[in-house]
């Protein structure tokens, strides 16, 4: 089967040489993931680099703020700004906080004087949920409205889910958080307005308590994936070797699932993590709107009382999580065209 | 079309979209309540009226009422002022930081190019609430610090627009010819990069103030950057909210205000983008973090792939 050849097979066959299939797919596999981590070095270094330094653009003196008012006296500021390592150059302070950062110490709060690490790692699995389940839904959903609509173009479900999308895309997360706790909870008391159950409480629990926020979530990055696929995949679809495929008598599902779908899917994979910074945001929306004790809760608390060290701890969590989301989107991309050797042979 | 040349989106051509209309007339609308809304604001919206709280529409108060008898549509008008110049003041900050390096970077050498792309990167995997909130900590909580990172944040799609433009023009054989006529690089740019690069960059200015706008509309949501008394449309939403059981309808009116603006805005973006041809402006979408520079051909399998 692999004959109906997915249209780049022959051209990467020609370029990678005279290795066995199997080395060359691995070997060149290695050689991207190393391009893409040695890319990512940089960024790394320069996102951390930004959110270190916006405690260095604060106005607010930090060992005055923990000291309180009165025993704030400049030989206790000295003191305090040296044990804090707040008394290097700037460069040297980022150098320290990152190398320790790395060791998963992020410092402690200048209020509570709880570890920022351990602040964090308990408010985590509020938004991993949320944002898990709606990376989920918005797969199922907009990768099945995107799938149908290409596969009926023209027809009435095409064009309602071409109306949709243009509305849902429009819609903030907030927005349909909103709409969803008007509809459901408040007025028909399906589900839990708000709060949050841990998994390890109760499973149904849990899942009552996430699916709203999730499906606000999902909802506009869900039509963003239902249109890029929609327009790739009617692309596609009329390519001829899936026109070939269909006159070989291969059965049609077998054809879109792993011809047409595999190769369309790259550009609403690459949406899906271009928006993962947008789904982040909207979980910061979704906690408010649902008041769960996330992230986003926890650095408007530490906005308020300008608790430098934990804001600069989850501005490095984030940014971590948006690059490592899309290094498994690249390397999913990359997966996804890898060249066609030895598959469903 | 009568004497227009098809080449060019004319204003009378682009009007013709029954979808750019629309979204002219209520973008008008907005300037209109922008520049004149608290003036044209039929009550006070800082009047206190005990005796009218969560009152549904009626002649007196065409969107009824909020939790302290205040006039919605008031607070809406008067509202529409910070929302819509903080989302101003965001795209500005964004174009100009992106748009010029964009243009630059394609004339400034392979090292200035990799520093920019890197630097794009980086500030693209910042969610705009985390860095917009953060930046308030550090700077005190104010919608004009908040909205300054988040014009921070959109640089880099002007950048990458710009400079994809900026990139397909300069390798035309026109600035092959001028190069060879003895131009230089500055009148290249101005005369034939530049004027050429416009229309998408106008296209991501309409697409980027639908963003702000909603950055505007969330922030204020969350509380930041606003006194509570004075009214903005994220602010209304944020106390609607707090007060379902009494009044569950009341978030839908500053919730379709905030989605009708941001889609028309976006409608406007589209038909313009329509305008010029789907293969112009609509291109594949780019990761954030690319793995490798497309200054040079990518040796990559995956542009022809799905072209």
């Amino acid at each position: 089967m692999t004959v109906i050849g997915l249209p780049h097979t022959a051209s990467r066959a020609n370029a990678a040489g005279a290795l066995p299939p199997r080395r060359r797919r691995s070997r060149i596999v290695v050689a991207r993931l190393g391009a893409g981590l040695a890319v990512l070095v940089p960024i790394v270094l320069l996102s951390s680099f930004i959110a270190y330094s916006l405690g260095a653009l604060s106005n607010s003196d930090p060992a005055a703020t923990i000291l309180g008012q009165d025993a704030a006296t400049p030989a206790a500021v000295a003191r305090l700004n040296a044990s804090l390592g707040l008394n290097h150059p700037l460069i040297v302070q980022y150098w320290n906080w990152l190398t320790q950062a790395v060791q998963g110490n992020l410092g402690r709060s200048y209020f509570t004087q709880i570890p920022v690490a351990q602040s964090i790692a308990q408010r985590l699995p509020v938004d991993l949920s949320i944002a898990v389940l709606a990376v989920i839904l918005a797969v199922i959903i907009g990768g099945g409205a995107g799938t149908i609509a290409a596969v009926r173009r023209g027809g009435w479900f095409d064009r309602t889910v071409t109306a949709v999308c243009s509305a849902a895309s429009t819609l903030p997360a907030f927005v349909v958080g909103i709409i969803l706790v008007v509809l459901f909870a408040v007025t028909v008391h399906w589900l839990p307005a708000n709060g949050y159950v841990g998994p390890s409480t109760s499973i149904p629990q849990w899942l009552e308590h996430i699916i709203l926020p999730s499906l606000a979530l999902s909802l506009a990055v869900s039509a963003d994936i239902a249109r890029q696929l929609r327009t790739s995949l009617v692309e596609v679809l009329e390519q001829n070797y899936i026109v070939g495929a269909r006159v070989r008598g291969l059965p049609y599902r077998r054809i879109l699932f792993r011809h047409a779908l595999r190769n369309a899917s790259g550009p609403a994979l690459t949406i899906l993590g271009n928006d993962f910074p947008l789904m982040l945001a909207g979980a910061v929306a979704a906690e408010a709107v649902f008041s769960l004790p996330g992230l986003g809760q926890l650095l408007l608390e530490s906005a308020q009382t300008r608790d430098i060290p934990v804001v600069q701890g989850l501005l490095l969590v984030v940014s971590c999580f948006v690059i490592v989301v899309n290094l498994i989107v690249n390397t999913t991309l990359n997966w996804l065209y890898r060249t066609d050797d030895g598959i469903g042979a | 079309m009568s004497g227009n040349p098809p080449r060019k989106v004319t204003g009378r051509s682009f009007l013709r979209l029954p979808s750019a209309r629309v979204a002219i007339v209520v973008l008008l609308g907005i300037a209109v309540l922008t520049v004149f809304g608290s003036t044209l604001a039929p009550q006070n919206p800082l009047t206190i009226n005990a005796n009218a709280l969560f009152q549904g529409p009626s002649a007196h108060h065409w969107l009824g009422t909020d939790y302290l008898g205040r006039d919605v549509l008031s607070r809406l008008m008067a509202g529409t002022r910070l929302s819509v110049l903080t989302a101003l003041e965001a795209v500005g900050i964004g174009l100009i930081l992106g748009v010029g390096p964009g243009i630059a970077t394609v004339f400034l050498g392979r090292w200035f190019d990799f520093a920019a792309n890197r630097l794009t990167d980086a500030l693209m995997t910042l969610p705009y609430v985390f860095f917009a909130v953060a930046v308030t900590a550090a700077l005190g909580n104010g919608l004009v610090q908040a909205m300054v990172p988040v014009g921070i944040l959109l640089a880099p799609f002007f950048f990458r627009i710009t400079r994809a433009a900026t990139l397909e023009h300069s390798r035309a054989q026109y600035v092959e010819a001028a190069e060879l006529m003895g131009a230089s690089k500055l009148h290249v740019v101005r005369v034939h990069v530049l004027r050429k690069v416009l229309p998408t960059i106008a296209v991501t200015t309409a697409s980027m103030t639908a963003a702000a706008l909603l950055a505007v509309s969330f922030l204020t949501f969350l509380g930041i950057g606003v006194q509570p008394p004075a009214p903005t449309w994220g602010g209304v939403l944020s106390s609607d909210l707090d007060y379902l059981n009494q009044a569950p309808w009341a978030p839908f009116i500053p919730a379709a205000l905030i989605a009708i603006t941001i889609g028309a805005l976006n409608a406007l973006a589209d038909a313009f983008r329509d305008r010029r041809g789907a293969g112009a402006l609509a291109a594949q979408p780019d990761p954030i973090i690319a793995t490798h520079s497309t200054l040079e051909p990518a040796d990559d399998d995956r542009q022809s792939q799905v072209a």
